[in-house]
């Protein structure tokens, strides 16, 4: 505040004119357009003052007269002030305003819905350097040193590919120093697609569920895929633009094209009871509308729905103008309409498709927003205050897709360099990236913003745009900060040093697999689930378990890691990703315990540091640490660095010597987490040698489920219990039974050293409950037919003793007598994991496993300097 | 956002991490300051979500009429242009199998299933004539939570401790517990922090594993080691920051030691093994299970504790009647019995304590149950149960400045409609936050052109002074 202040007073000082733009919009915007601004049903006593007309019509303000201007008599009323609520003008705004006036109240556009200018600079000059110098010296400040080599190898491998660089890319840049032909390898590498594809995801509000009370799963990854192939191939952004928008209406779409529509399939749909389709369809198109406008233009849309933009030109009924232009496609909320492309047997995924001719929906402004209360039918065209529509482009998605990317837009390419720049620098030119508008904060530095969106324009090249930016003197400067440029410039607005910031939350895990040698290179395909704490996912009415992946899956890059909308992947979330349910434009970094127990404790990471110790152990007998500190920093330990991680070890080892089941945790930790792997067959169910069981099939007394009770009446049989109209050959009936409930006992008996992890597996198409000794352990509402793994409760979990366990089920039958039943009981569990006695040297390497531990929290590692 | 704004922002979550005490939800801005009122009544918040909603008819909107109409086909009018859930055709009138009595000197009726609760309901403000307008739960519960039926908006007691920050520096200031096998329809978003900085989002604190996701130690490290690890971090961070001179670095190890400390601390306040035999009595708690009545104790722990605000979900309210499982005789009984024995003990735990006054504490559904039968299918079942309801249902709330033994609101003779002074989630959530000391018009956080706020962007939520001290 105070420095806002300081700097309105110097304007005033120096006797410079008060800026449409740069003073009078920002006050207006904050203190006076909410009600008298661009909406008509808001506007208070008629009066406008977002426009000359609307503020010069009635006398509101006189061109240079301020003392005959209404406003400032209003402004400056002792008793009935304007703003009526909320904070009054201060002295220096009152004085700003009448400056102003006084100069003849120039209103000027807001600059981003001007085109980009092309500022001059030298032609030798880099542009980015040129004007980031030049500002630094109307602030008396200078730019820093160049970063060294290995500083600038692990900023570029983390800002191109998200990951650390591989060996042979990393010690032939350090030897040479090459600094364009190392750019150009990250560029080209694989993992530069995962990386950016990660960014474009957030936009796209990807995730691999539905959304809302059941969020089940829904195959949409092939989009997911098909971004970071569009990354890899460097797809002009233009082109990239028009497919994801609509490749269904453009010629001979191939089936590539298609998939890239789903960017706009990724809405969320509801499948509750009663559920109007109409009423999700309906928010998937303003979110569709929304989302694009923030986007490609970084314009908050969405205000529009209710009611016109309160201070952008944006109307009520031009949203639905832009609304119609979505409002064609084929994509009820209902599942049978859903337009699925098929690509494999096993795998399809969510495209767009514009209805046939017939089927044409007409658009109607929503009053207030309700889509229960429609008003006006309107046609799809683009706002006034923007270009129109190019020549020969149709009046549909494509052609508004084509209109994002004219070179008219005055948004698309500023928008999308600032989005390039922000993820690099870790803040925009223009910080607000999600807004563009009136509301939003202003370029840094607007020359360079502009000569970076002309040049963009030209060819849409992503790649070089990056290469731009990463190959600048800017780019390249140390992140080193002394106090005093601390004070004068906090954030790093003007570049007077190189940028430091935390890593992602997709790179700060990546980085801890790759250093340890874990990251798994395999691209594409379904998500999988690495290793996740048990409960994380209880989702109601839906019975979808997560099931840990196996082999190279658990260790695959973060992005490829199952998006669950309603429970995301906790140590992502703790890291500040999003979660799929709108679009995210840029995350806001947060530094919480939450990440620090993350890191220190959540056993994925854990297990990296076991592997990176080994590695370092097994690479650099002689010096670990040194080791440790090169794979994970790139550079090694200083003397001082070395010394105190030596200590750490000393302490761990002494500790651990006395510690032999620790000692063979830390060395085999995945043994330890992975319980999956030590899974065993109790009761084999129908499928493989079925157990008898002990059935009766009429109602029993209270307590039949305890273990106490007296079964030896019951009869005795073997799974599938049941009866179906067809035999089946993979599901045999051996026992009958046709009645409305059927209860099962089984008797198991337990050693001392108990398994852990007890699920049940069954087939059945009923609802069933399970108790344990007497303890209600499954409570299964689902009528699904098919194998499916039962989680046991917590406090079935429990009743798990050694010696004689009674396993009881009562199954109700599903649907009218007469129809199939069928149930199949099995048991499994996870056996208990024995230590091994470590040999000689084991707390040494031990100790490294907590020494590299250490080391992946480093702040130094979390970072990117 | 403007530029103030953000360097208010800047400042402020430096001067919070490096310099003063860092708290873990203190990290509040300027703009938020500005929503502050003078006086704060409720220091602490407990909301009790019964999540699938329980039967208003059955507990406490007592019904004489639509007991004589039970059984009687609904009439068309109530049927007209509505939407529900799973009611097709013309459903059947259903009166109360329950019998209700008026308690305690506010003369409050309340149903056979609650005598617990019918012993405290002159502590109480009972509202009868809460309204919503979302029928689905996933919409209903977000509504009621953040302020908006769709994802994407931050939660109730996220903007609590965005507007207040957290007392005790640590533990969390936001707290989520859950109970009945689920996690409420609405999933983790009811606690989410939306726009707000992640850090204001609620920490779901488990009965089972670790009470914090990552909170132990992993397994083969002990705390001596661990503390080792931190004592070594501390140092080699410094050398770095020395160097690097960001105060950043200084923060982050700010918050390991807080991380370190809550590892002590979360588990201590969530063991209530210790807890006396007569508190376990009241609450019918079982240390170590999962349950409303340990999720009831633990919130009094929690607030005792300074945390700002406890949100509690028990999954298991949606009783249609489609078997015995959700059928109001079968399957409403059990449930009621436990809760209204550990709500109840909540209550009395927090007045004997002394808390009662400082604390405000919520119960109630996402909406209501309707006045007639649930006939899924079309066909009658044999048990019986109700679809959801928005237009009327009930909520009470006590403490924290709420009038003590007030019955507020009415509605019809079937209790299909609100008929006098309705009530709506958003007038809840003004009335919460003014409780807090913030002023609900007020607390907003500049994000996508707008001044986002819990109550959204109209004034129509109101503080509700009729139930107010």
């Amino acid at each position: 505040m105070f420095r806002i202040v300081f700097a309105l007073v110097a304007v005033c000082a120096y006797g410079q004119a008060p800026e449409f733009q740069r003073d009078i919009r920002p006050l207006l915007g904050k203190k006076c357009v909410a009600c008298h601004g661009p909406d008509e049903h808001g506007r208070q006593a008629g009066l406008r003052l977002d426009t000359f007309e609307g503020a010069t019509k009635t006398g509101a303000i006189v061109p240079g007269n301020a003392a005959k201007s209404r406003v400032l008599a209003r402004v400056t009323h002792a008793s009935r002030p304007m703003p009526p609520t909320g904070p009054r003008l201060t002295e220096t705004e009152v004085a700003l305003l009448r400056q102003w006036i006084d100069a003849g109240a120039k209103y000027t556009n807001h600059w981003a819905y001007e085109k980009p200018k092309r500022a001059a600079f030298p032609p030798t000059a880099n542009a980015i350097d040129f004007f980031v110098q030049a500002k630094l010296a109307s602030l008396g400040l200078t730019g820093a040193k160049e970063a060294d080599r290995a500083t600038l190898a692990r900023r570029l491998a983390l800002d191109l590919t998200g990951v650390p660089p591989e060996p042979a890319v990393l010690a032939e840049y350090l030897k040479t120093g090459a600094y364009e032909k190392y750019v150009d390898a990250l560029l080209a590498s694989p993992q530069y697609g995962e990386r950016w594809a990660k960014v474009w995801l957030d936009l796209a509000r990807y995730a691999d569920t539905q959304g809302y009370e059941k969020d089940s799963k829904r195959s949409i990854w092939p989009y997911r895929d098909w971004v970071i192939r569009a990354f890899n191939e460097n797809l002009p952004f233009d082109k990239f633009t028009t497919l994801q928008l609509a490749a269904d209406l453009m010629p001979d779409p191939s089936i590539d094209d298609l998939i890239a529509t789903g960017f706009h399939r990724n809405t969320m749909t509801n499948t509750e009871g009663g559920t109007d389709d109409e009423e999700f369809r309906d928010l998937a198109i303003r979110d569709r509308v929304a989302t694009t406008g923030q986007v490609w233009m970084g314009q908050t849309w969405g205000c529009a729905q209710c009611h016109t933009h309160k201070y952008d030109p944006l109307t009520h009924k031009e949203f639905y103008q832009l609304y119609a232009f979505f409002n064609q496609t084929a994509d009820d909320d209902h599942p049978s309409d859903r337009p699925v492309l098929k690509l494999t047997s096993t795998a399809s995924t969510l495209v767009l498709k514009e209805l046939e001719e017939a089927k044409r929906r007409k658009t109607r402004i929503y009053d207030r927003g309700n889509f229960l209360t429609p008003g006006e039918e309107v046609k799809a065209a683009v706002p006034v205050a923007f270009h129109q529509l190019p020549a020969k482009a149709p009046v549909n998605r494509l052609g508004f897709a084509q209109w994002l990317v004219s070179p008219e837009n005055p948004l698309t390419a500023r928008v999308t360099v600032n989005r390039f720049w922000a993820r690099v620098f870790g803040r925009g030119l223009v910080e607000s990236e999600e807004d563009f508008g009136t509301q939003g904060i202003g370029p840094t530095h607007p020359e360079l913003l502009d000569i970076l969106a002309l040049d963009f324009q030209k060819d849409w090249d992503v790649k070089k745009l990056l290469k731009r930016i990463v190959t600048s003197a800017t780019y390249k400067q140390v992140s080193d900060v002394t106090p005093e440029l601390l004070k004068v410039d906090p954030a790093n607005r003007y570049y007077a040093r190189g940028a430091r910031f935390r890593l992602d939350a997709e790179v700060v895990r990546d980085q801890a697999l790759a250093t340890a040698g874990l990251l798994s290179k395999k691209q594409f395909g379904p998500p999988v689930m690495p290793w996740q704490p048990d409960g994380v996912w209880l989702v109601v009415y839906n019975g979808d378990n997560w099931m840990t992946s196996k082999g190279e899956d658990r260790y695959r890059r973060a992005l490829y890691t199952f998006m669950r909308r309603t429970s995301a992947y906790p140590s992502m979330m703790n890291f500040d990703a999003p979660n799929g349910e709108t679009c995210t434009i840029r995350r806001i970094r947060t530094n919480t315990p939450l990440q620090a127990l993350t890191s220190m404790n959540d056993p994925a990471f854990m297990e990296a540091a076991q592997r990176l110790a080994e590695k370092a152990v097994k690479e650099s007998p002689l010096n670990p640490a040194k080791r440790l500190f090169e794979l994970v920093l790139l550079r090694p330990p200083t003397a001082a660095e070395a010394a105190r991680i030596g200590q750490l070890q000393r302490q761990a080892e002494t500790e651990l010597r006395t510690q032999p089941e620790n000692v063979s945790k830390l060395l085999r930790y995945s043994e330890v987490l992975y319980t999956e792997d030590r899974e065993a067959t109790l009761i084999p169910d129908g499928r493989t040698s079925p157990r008898e069981w002990r059935y009766a099939t009429t109602a029993q007394v209270d307590g039949w489920m305890n273990a106490g009770f007296d079964d030896s009446k019951w009869s005795v049989g073997p799974g599938f219990f049941g009866k179906l109209a067809k035999p089946s050959e993979t599901t045999p009936i051996r026992t009958a039974w046709d009645t409305e409930s059927l209860y099962l006992r089984y008797t198991l008996d337990l050693p001392a050293k108990l398994p852990t992890k007890f699920k049940l597996p069954a087939r059945t198409n009923a609802q069933f409950d399970v108790w344990v000794n007497g303890v209600a352990a499954v409570n299964n509402i689902f009528e699904r037919s098919g194998h499916y793994e039962y989680t046991i409760n917590d406090d079935g979990q429990r009743a798990f003793k050694a010696g004689k366990n009674v396993i009881a089920i009562r199954v109700s039958r599903h649907g009218a007598q007469g129809g199939d039943q069928i149930f199949d009981p099995g048991l499994v569990a996870s056996l208990p994991w024995a230590p091994v006695a470590p040999k000689a040297g084991d707390a040494g390497k031990a100790a490294w496993v907590v020494v590299a531990n250490t080391v992946l929290n480093l702040d130094e590692t979390v970072t990117r300097r | 956002m403007n530029e103030k704004m953000r360097t208010a922002l800047a400042a402020t979550r430096r001067h919070f991490l490096s310099g003063c005490g860092v708290g873990l939800a203190n990290m509040f801005l300027a703009e938020a300051q500005e929503a502050r009122l003078p006086v704060a009544k409720a220091k602490s918040v407990i909301f009790l979500h019964m999540a699938g909603s329980p039967s208003q008819l059955e507990l406490f909107d007592y019904k004489p009429e639509l007991v004589k109409y039970n059984g009687k086909p609904c009439p068309d009018e109530l049927l007209k242009g509505k939407r529900f859930a799973f009611i097709k055709g013309v459903p059947k009138m259903l009166g109360t199998p329950y019998k209700f009595k008026q308690h305690g000197q506010s003369g409050a009726w309340v149903s056979e299933l609650m005598p617990e609760f019918s012993k405290i309901v002159d502590d109480v403000t009972i509202v009868r004539s809460m309204s919503t307008d979302q029928f689905n739960h996933a919409p209903a519960q977000l509504f009621l939570h953040t302020g908006n039926p769709r994802f994407g908006f931050a939660s109730m007691g996220a903007w609590a401790t965005y507007g207040l920050g957290s007392e005790n520096k640590d533990l969390p200031g936001f707290v989520v517990l859950t109970s009945g096998g689920n996690n409420p329809d609405g999933g983790k978003s009811l606690w989410g922090s939306a726009f707000l900085p992640s850090i204001h989002q609620g920490v779901h604190c488990r009965s089972h594993g670790d009470p914090v996701l990552f909170l132990s130690d992993p397994e083969g490290m002990t705390r001596n080691v661990r503390r080792k690890t931190l004592d070594a971090l501390k140092d080699l961070n410094a050398m770095q920051a020395k160097q690097a001179g960001d105060p950043e670095i200084d923060a982050r190890m700010g918050q390991y030691e807080l991380a370190y400390r809550m590892q002590i601390s979360v588990p201590n306040v969530m063991d209530i093994s210790k807890e006396p035999e007569a508190v376990h009595k009241l609450y019918g708690t079982e240390p170590g299970k999962t349950s409303l009545a340990n999720n009831c104790l633990l919130a009094r722990r929690l607030v005792e504790n300074g945390v700002r605000f406890v949100q509690i979900y028990d999954w298991g309210w949606d009783h249609h009647g489609t078997s015995k499982r959700d059928d109001i005789q079968y399957a409403l009984q059990p449930h009621i019995k436990t809760a209204d024995q550990a709500v109840t003990a909540l209550i009395r735990d927090l007045k004997q304590r002394g808390l009662l006054d400082q604390t405000l504490v919520v119960w109630g559904g996402e909406f209501g149950r309707t006045p007639m039968r649930e006939n899924r299918g079309g066909t009658e079942g044999a048990f019986i149960g109700r679809d959801h309801h928005p237009y009327a249902y009930t909520m009470w709330m006590a403490g924290g400045g709420m009038k003590k033994g007030l019955n507020y609101g009415e509605t019809d003779e079937i209790g299909y409609y609100v008929t006098k002074d309705k009530m709506t989630p958003k007038d809840l959530q003004a009335t919460i936050l003014h409780q807090l000391g913030l002023d609900p018009y007020k607390l907003h956080y500049p994000y996508l052109g707008l001044n986002q706020r819990l109550i959204g962007p109209t004034d129509e939520g109101r503080v509700m002074k009729d139930l107010l001290v």
